[in-house]
């Protein structure tokens, strides 16, 4: 576990700890660091960052640390943390307003291939109002493939994701559990007009 | 009697099998489930990842649509789908703008008025009351499953009542009990699976998908079994590339709760779609003489 140390930002800490704690609905202050969080995260040993830590990043006002911290991105939402919390943060609901706040900033998430995923999901349920699980795949490899040139990368890991999903696909296929038709529900505008009424 | 039902986008695609065994092994327990109309997606996981206003107007169209149904009660098998109904119900409960703001989109609007109800709500109900114990014509006895709950069955990122133990939820032991079959006792029962991670952080997720299997095997469980259809393609369709990788060579075959109640109760296995499985599932059943 690396041991690294956080500085407080006197001049955002009070700002970025009451914007999240808002739009979280989550009382980050009551947190004592007791860790029983940092014991019960399945992703705790692969991002270096525990829930208790990224509260106190946010806490200590350091925006860059927190909203480009793999938790952020790694966090499944297993809401395992804010159940064992003697404090009931809910530090999964924090890495999901996260999420977002590093998606209204229109910068380049740390984990690109995260956020497309679940943008991609929604996107494909604002088509047909039910998500066409192909589509969505479509969708979503694109969006990956897209970052990966833009990045300067290679293929091969493109191409190896696509390998990967057609093994799946092959296998589903075998055993009939792919689907192909569209299932475009009726109330379709009623979905779109949501999704309009969500961007303001 | 007759009750709203809400399958969600899985049981309408790569679960489909676990649709049809809902209605038809709730068909057997006198329960007729009736698909509300024209129903959406409910965001699952991804919506609230995104944007709060949707994770919250998906699910929430669908209560309107369930309020309007004429039905006091609507079951929802799906894990995610019914976390995330029950989430956005609550909400809605007690923010009347958020709700008038939903409902000025919608036509059949939410009144707050139906009592939802997970798949274990259900079963477990009709456990107690001896209905399922009433109609099982073959006793699974042999089988050995390791119950596995995941996460959403009994976490939620806000209050909400569990009627289950949380850490230990015995819901599922309780149905395997009346089937004859004996569920071991292990301690991977509400562990993450990583979910989505199968695709978009696919090593983490296998680690954990791994964890899961090896504490299945230990204690002796010969197949594992589950309520939540993200829960059963993870565990079943990725169960290969996880034991490869960390060297365990045991499969278990995942089966949804309906298979086994079905099996139990007489259905024909070609009915339930026990072929459907990428961990083959019958060979084990076979072998102990149930098939």
């Amino acid at each position: 576990m690396s041991s690294q140390t956080l500085n407080i930002e006197i001049k955002t800490a009070g700002s970025l700890a009451d914007e999240v704690a808002a739009r979280s609905g989550q009382n980050l202050n009551a947190c004592y660091q007791c860790r029983r969080c940092a014991a019960g995260c399945p992703v705790g040993e692969d991002t270096g960052v525990t829930p208790d830590r990224l509260i106190r990043m946010v806490l200590l006002g350091d925006r860059e640390e927190a909203l480009n911290n793999l938790l952020v991105w790694k966090c499944v939402a297993c809401y395992t943390c804010g159940t064992r919390c003697p404090n009931n943060i809910h530090t999964a609901r924090i890495t999901e307003t996260l999420k977002q706040m590093v998606k209204e900033q229109h910068t380049e998430p740390m984990n690109a291939k995260i956020a497309n995923f679940h943008s991609a999901f929604l996107t494909s349920t604002s088509h047909f109002g039910r998500v066409n699980e192909m589509e969505f795949m479509g969708i979503y490899d694109m969006k990956t493939a897209v970052n990966e040139i833009k990045k300067g990368g290679g293929f091969k890991s493109i191409i190896d994701d696509l390998k990967d999903q057609m093994q799946l696909a092959k296998a589903m296929n075998k055993l009939k559990r792919m689907h192909f038709g569209i299932d475009k529900i009726k109330g379709l505008s009623e979905i779109k007009r949501l999704f309009a009424k969500a961007k303001k | 009697m007759e009750i709203a039902y809400y399958p969600g986008c899985s049981l309408h695609a790569s679960s489909a099998l676990y649709d049809i065994q809902c209605k038809d092994v709730l068909g057997m327990l006198g329960v007729d489930l009736k698909e509300i109309s024209d129903w959406n997606c409910c965001g699952a996981t991804s919506a609230a990842k995104t944007n709060d206003f949707l994770a919250i107007a998906m699910p929430a169209r669908n209560l309107g649509i369930a309020d309007s149904s004429g039905y006091a009660e609507m079951m929802i098998p799906c894990a995610s789908c019914y976390s995330r109904t029950v989430l956005a119900q609550k909400a809605l409960q007690t923010d009347l703008d958020l709700r008038d703001k939903i409902n000025s989109e919608l036509s059949a609007k939410i009144q707050g008025k139906i009592k939802l109800l997970s798949i274990l709500d259900l079963l477990v109900e009709k456990t107690k009351s001896g209905e399922i114990g009433s109609k099982v014509s073959k006793k699974l006895e042999g089988l050995k499953p390791a119950c596995y709950y995941g996460c959403l069955q009994t976490r939620y990122p806000a209050d909400i009542q569990i009627s289950d133990n949380v850490e230990n939820p015995q819901g599922m032991e309780t149905v395997c009990e009346a089937l004859g079959a004996k569920a071991v006792d292990w301690n991977y029962k509400t562990d993450c699976c990583g979910a989505s991670a199968s695709v978009n952080d696919t090593d983490v997720s296998i680690r954990l998908m791994s964890n899961i299997l090896k504490d299945a095997v230990s204690r002796g469980a010969n197949c594992l079994v589950t309520t939540c259809p993200m829960c059963q393609m993870n565990m079943d369709a990725y169960q290969d590339k996880a034991g490869a990788k960390y060297g365990i060579s045991e499969r278990l075959p995942v089966y949804f709760i309906t298979e086994l109640i079905g099996l139990s109760m007489g259905i024909d296995a070609a009915k339930l779609q026990l072929d459907r499985h990428f961990v083959e599932a019958t060979g084990l059943l076979k072998g102990l003489g149930l098939l």
